[in-house]
């Protein structure tokens, strides 16, 4: 989708929250998880989203990604408003614009590596270029190091592995947004050294908006921009001051655009 | 280590049932509709049989009948009362012909007079006479009751004396219909019914007289209003004919073969049904306990990396599975005495019957029992898998070693768990119990049980041969397919999916549903086809040569009939010899142990002393075909062409009774003689005959132009509606005086009722035992939904639309579907041959429309089951399942 990218001026925000709250009820209780959060975030930007347990940062991006309705507010993905979206409207919006990796993996495991990483293509490309997904998901497989993998079901690759072939899924389809909830937190800190790189590497070559959320310093530290949470309220947005470039990704993405 | 106190293991395993109680309301409601057969068709058809076996016995009137041509000797008299002083009632039924005539003219007729004693007689039905007062009262020694046909041909009216023999009786009222006219003689003449004081005052018992004699038996009931079992009276049977050698013995049930098969038939196959229904509730049970812990192992292996012991947590879910069982059996004892109640309420209209209910505490307990034993019968594999599970599980899945041969893991899983296999011969023994209570017979449990495990092995065994085959195939064209049908199809390899024995489990469920339906609907066309409505109910006696045509075409005429009559010509023949050898040489054969289906003529005429002095020689009305109703089976009927030049080298057909009797077989050659001329037939044909049609009074058939020179006297068989056959009567007796009709359309519409009646729980029944396993295996398929949960988030979360994900769980339900309904209607169509072909004696013909329609069917409800039990995951949010991580 560069024509996203492309199309929107360099203003116009990628993402951008607006009072957005959620509460959830549960018997008589309601619990306010989100109080009223706004901010915007620039094609190209890499944000991580930092808190504590509970502080409501996977709520934040789950909200982001429009895998739920929010209580109140809105979200918008480059001028479009999800939040209240028909649920497969909302599906397809989501295969197209996001890609998501999880902090623990969720592979099909019914499919290999390769039919795993092609899914995203199969169930939103409309070209029906079913070579040109093959192949994109090959190299994409080539570009995590797991060309010899590619026929293994996920029960039979570690968890570094799993999350590796996560990565490339979330790829595929070269979204605009990729959106990662704790990504190296189910893994060794080598392994998740690896996939940290992994990821930036992947958006810088695809130019892609992330977010991260995260509760890790040193993953955040990363970032360009930090966006910390608590109790529902965003209490610091920050630019990380060595990468304080927000123009960087933008650039990158434009002049790339695989 | 302190053990898992029973509290807080019982304390774990209701909070978990409390917590997840829609789920369980699946195994509940199994084990309820299995224990609700059990129990409700168990006590219902219990009832309705008990019912319809006295409707039996009342057309012999008693339990017993033992037919006798010449007073007996003072031996068998003294035998016979020692019978009746153990308890037996008894009483005597005496028919012989005389003549009748009115006081005021001096015309005499030909009357068949019975004489029986009105305090006891009939012991099962009633003698319904106009006006309606009891037989006690009609019968008194100086009255008797006559037919209606008696009292046109006499000129005369009820009140008038009529003289018989030495006596004047009067005429009290008319006889509509005796119980057990199908068992008496046929003889000639209008009907005279009359006290044994009666019978003595008129003198017509005398040295010589040709009487014959009935003894009726009752024997003592065990329970009031049920009658005694069916082994009371073969055991009876046996001494009467210790007792009594030289007569024809016949108990209830051979006085309608029709009726009484289908009332054995019924019983065997409500008693299958409602073990089928115990099995498939099992089944549902294992597949929802499987889903159960397969939903648990984590809060298991938790469990157990907290030091818990397998057996600690096996003591959790043992209790589980005894509250699961306990609920369902007590849910399905509510609904087996609902089904009960509401069954005769249901039918009322249908039956015109109200089997009387009966609250049977004995069967409450048993249906209990049941269910709670197969619950824990069929959990155990499942419970034992327990045992398997390792704690590392919370850290990491486990790798399944997917990729070895079912089989070898199989044989793998065999030998590292003796348990296991332990626990499955538990219960293919708990199996063989339950199913031998139920089917009466260990035989018949042993067989169902054995015969179940063997299909379901052999279900094991294709169900995963199938699944390998199509995996090959995925393997092979995997990238080729379009992305729904792979994604569809590679769902049924999900780890942990146990696709084999959910498989296994539904080809037996399909197997057991279809099967059911294809035996009853076997079972129902041929006890339709016994109750046809057009057979013959009223039978006229010597029609001579001259009158056949016009009395078919007068009977035509008549507003009641319905088919076109059977006339049938009979030739009085004697039997000389067989292949040279004498008749009176011949080495006879004992008769067959339940003698001749049809009792209404004689024991004479079938001992080969009768066949010498008499028997009945007629020709068929198609010169290529038997006579309506009788069926070869042995030997080849002759054709248009043999029948022709028969002259030459005449051919004989003979009744399988006879035939057995003098050891004939096809092809032997048999000397006949009629009016002084012999000839010698080979025999080319053995038929059975129906015993409904008026052709089976004849035993002995030849081609027509053999017999055409040879005077005959016909019979006929008619059928008329039983509202029009005293107009029929009437109208027969003004042109032909002389013809006697016998009326039995009463009688014979008490049977066809009864079966019809039969017909109609035979598939009330059935169609319970479907719909309940319908509802089992839909649960089934519906528990597998929690593990889809996570797959349709994730598929969500990548873009994929709802109609998408349904696209592909409807491809996995489909090919789960059809698969199960292919193996499982193969096993149905070979299960119901054999059980017809064995149990129910009747020949099973491969419906290929039927089992195609049914084949669909499966395969639309499985991925009907499976949408909706999928419907409510494909609407959730994603999110929310992901939090729960």
């Amino acid at each position: 989708m560069p024509e996203v990218l492309n199309g929107a001026p360099a203003s116009a925000p990628m993402i951008s929250v607006e009072a957005l709250r959620k509460s959830l009820r549960t018997g008589s209780t309601t619990v306010d998880i989100l109080k009223g959060i706004d901010f915007a975030v620039a094609p190209g930007e890499f944000v991580a989203i930092m808190g504590a347990s509970g502080s409501g940062k996977s709520t934040l991006l789950g909200l982001l990604a429009g895998l739920d309705n929010p209580t109140s507010g809105d979200v918008r993905l480059n001028g479009l408003a999800i939040s209240y979206l028909e649920e497969d409207k909302l599906a397809q919006l989501r295969g197209r614009t996001i890609g998501f990796v999880f902090q623990s993996y969720q592979l099909m495991p019914t499919l290999t590596a390769l039919e795993n990483v092609l899914l995203p293509y199969e169930l939103n490309d409309e070209s029906g270029d079913r070579k040109a997904g093959l192949e994109r998901a090959r190299t994409l497989l080539d570009s995590v190091g797991l060309s010899t993998r590619v026929d293994h079901y996920p029960v039979q690759l570690s968890g570094g592995e799993q999350q590796r072939v996560a990565l490339a899924r979330a790829f595929v389809l070269k979204p605009p947004i990729v959106l990662a909830d704790e990504p190296t937190g189910n893994l060794d800190t080598a392994n998740g050294q690896h996939i940290l790189d992994l990821l930036l590497s992947l958006n810088s070559q695809e130019g892609t908006t992330l977010v991260l959320v995260t509760h890790d310093p040193a993953l955040a530290a990363h970032a360009s921009r930090r966006i910390v949470l608590r109790d529902g309220l965003v209490v610091s947005d920050e630019l990380t001051p060595q990468q304080a470039t927000p123009g960087q990704g933008t650039g990158m993405g434009t002049g790339m655009g695989i | 280590m302190a053990a898992l106190s029973y509290g807080t293991a019982l304390r774990i395993a209701t909070r978990e049932l409390r917590s997840s109680l829609g789920k369980f309301a699946f195994v509940i409601l199994s084990v309820a509709i299995g224990v609700a057969a059990l129990t409700g068709v168990r006590g219902f058809s219990a009832s309705f049989r008990s019912m319809l076996t006295l409707r039996a016995r009342s057309i012999m009137a008693g339990d017993l009948s033992a037919r006798i041509n010449q007073q007996p000797t003072v031996l068998e008299q003294a035998g016979l009362d020692k019978l009746s002083g153990e308890g037996n009632d008894a009483t005597q039924v005496v028919e012989l012909n005389s003549m009748a005539s009115s006081p005021t003219s001096l015309d005499p007729l030909l009357v068949s007079v019975k004489s029986v004693d009105p305090r006891k007689y009939p012991f099962y039905g009633k003698v319904e006479l106009t006006p309606a007062i009891p037989l006690s009262e009609a019968l008194t020694p100086s009255t008797v009751a006559v037919a209606e046909d008696l009292l046109m041909r006499l000129h005369m009216q009820v009140g008038d004396s009529i003289k018989l023999g030495n006596g004047l009786f009067r005429i009290v009222a008319t006889v509509q219909n005796e119980p057990d006219r199908l068992s008496g003689s046929f003889a000639a003449g209008p009907r005279v019914l009359i006290s044994e004081d009666g019978l003595t005052a008129a003198g017509l018992i005398g040295f010589g007289s040709r009487a014959t004699r009935r003894y009726l038996f009752r024997m003592p009931q065990p329970r009031p209003g049920q009658p005694s079992s069916d082994q009371a009276v073969a055991a009876l049977k046996t001494r009467l004919e210790s007792t009594l050698p030289e007569a024809q013995i016949t108990d209830y049930r051979e006085a309608n073969p029709a009726l009484t098969t289908g009332l054995d038939n019924a019983t065997t196959l409500l008693s299958l049904m409602s073990l089928i229904s115990l099995v498939l509730g099992a089944v549902g049970v294992a597949m929802a306990m499987r889903a159960h812990l397969q939903q648990r192992l984590d809060g298991i292996a938790i469990m157990k990396s907290l030091g818990a012991r397998s057996g600690q947590i096996m003591k959790i879910y043992v209790l589980q599975t005894l509250l699961l069982g306990l609920a369902g059996g007590l849910l399905g004892v509510l609904l087996g005495v609902g089904v009960q109640l509401s069954f005769p309420l249901f039918l009322a209209k249908l039956l015109h019957i109200t089997p009387e209910f009966r609250f049977d505490p004995f069967s409450v307990a048993a249906g209990l029992g049941a269910g709670l034993v197969t619950t824990l019968l069929f959990s155990l594999p499942p419970l034992l898998d327990i045992r398997g599970i390792r704690p590392i599980l919370i850290l990491r899945r486990a790798v399944e070693s997917a990729d070895d041969p079912f089989l070898m893991r199989l044989l793998r899983k065999l030998r590292g768990n003796l348990a296991q296999i332990g626990a499955n011969l538990l219960i293919l023994v708990g199996l063989v119990f339950l199913a031998s209570g139920v089917a009466g017979s260990l035989q018949g449990g042993f067989f169902f049980s054995l015969g179940l495990a063997l299909i379901l092995l052999i279900l094991l065994g294709m169900s995963a041969l199938t699944l390998l085959l199509l995996r090959l195939f995925l393997r092979g064209t995997r990238l080729h397919l379009p992305s729904t049908v792979r994604h569809g199809l590679a769902n049924l390899y999900r780890p942990g999916n146990p696709s084999a024995a959910l498989l296994a489990a539904l080809g037996l469920g399909v197997m057991l549903i279809t099967g059911v339906y294809f035996v009853q609907q076997a079972a129902v066309r041929e006890l339709h086809i016994s109750v046809d409505k057009n057979l013959p109910n009223m039978f006229l006696i010597d029609v001579a040569s001259t009158e056949v045509e016009g009395v078919r075409k007068l009977l035509l005429e008549q507003p009641g009939v319905t088919a076109e009559p059977e006339m049938i010509p009979v030739i009085n023949a004697r039997l000389i010899a067989v292949d040279g050898v004498a008749a009176a040489d011949l080495r006879v054969k004992s008769g067959p142990r339940f003698g001749p289906r049809d009792n209404s003529r004689p024991a004479g005429d079938r001992a080969p002393r009768g066949m010498m002095r008499n028997l009945n020689l007629t020709w068929a009305p198609k010169a290529d075909q038997p006579p309506p109703g009788d069926k070869v089976s042995e030997g080849r009927w002759w054709t248009a062409q043999q029948a022709a030049d028969s002259a030459k080298s005449p051919l004989v057909a003979i009744g399988k009774f006879p035939a057995q009797r003098l050891g004939l077989r096809i092809g032997q050659k048999v000397t006949l003689e009629a009016q002084d001329q012999q000839f010698t037939a080979t025999l080319a044909a053995i038929f059975d005959t129906d015993s409904r049609h008026a052709f089976s009074r004849a035993d002995f058939v030849m081609p027509e132009p053999v017999l055409r020179p040879f005077p005959a006297i016909w019979y006929g068989g008619v059928h008329c509606e039983p509202n029009a056959t005293s107009g029929l009567q009437r109208a027969l007796y003004a042109h032909y005086p002389t013809i006697t009709v016998i009326n039995v359309a009463a009688t014979i519409e008490v049977v066809r009722q009864a079966i019809l009646q039969i017909t109609y729980v035979i598939q009330f029944l059935a169609a319970f035992s479907i719909f309940a396993g319908v509802v089992i295996l839909a649960s089934s398929i519906a528990g597998t939904r929690f593990r889809r949960t996570r797959e349709v988030v994730v598929l969500k979360t990548l873009g994929a639309t709802r109609p998408r994900i349904a696209t592909i769980f409807s491809i996995e339900f489909a090919v789960l579907g059809l698969v199960a309904a292919t193996v499982g209607l193969i096993f149905a169509n070979v299960g119901a041959r054999i059980f017809l072909h064995y149990v129910l004696k009747i020949d099973y013909h491969f419906q290929l429309g039927l089992t195609l329609f049914a084949l669909v069917v499966t395969a639309s409800l499985t991925i009907a089951a499976g949408w909706l039990a999928s419907h409510r995951i494909l609407g959730q949010k994603p999110l929310e399942v992901l939090r729960e991580q």
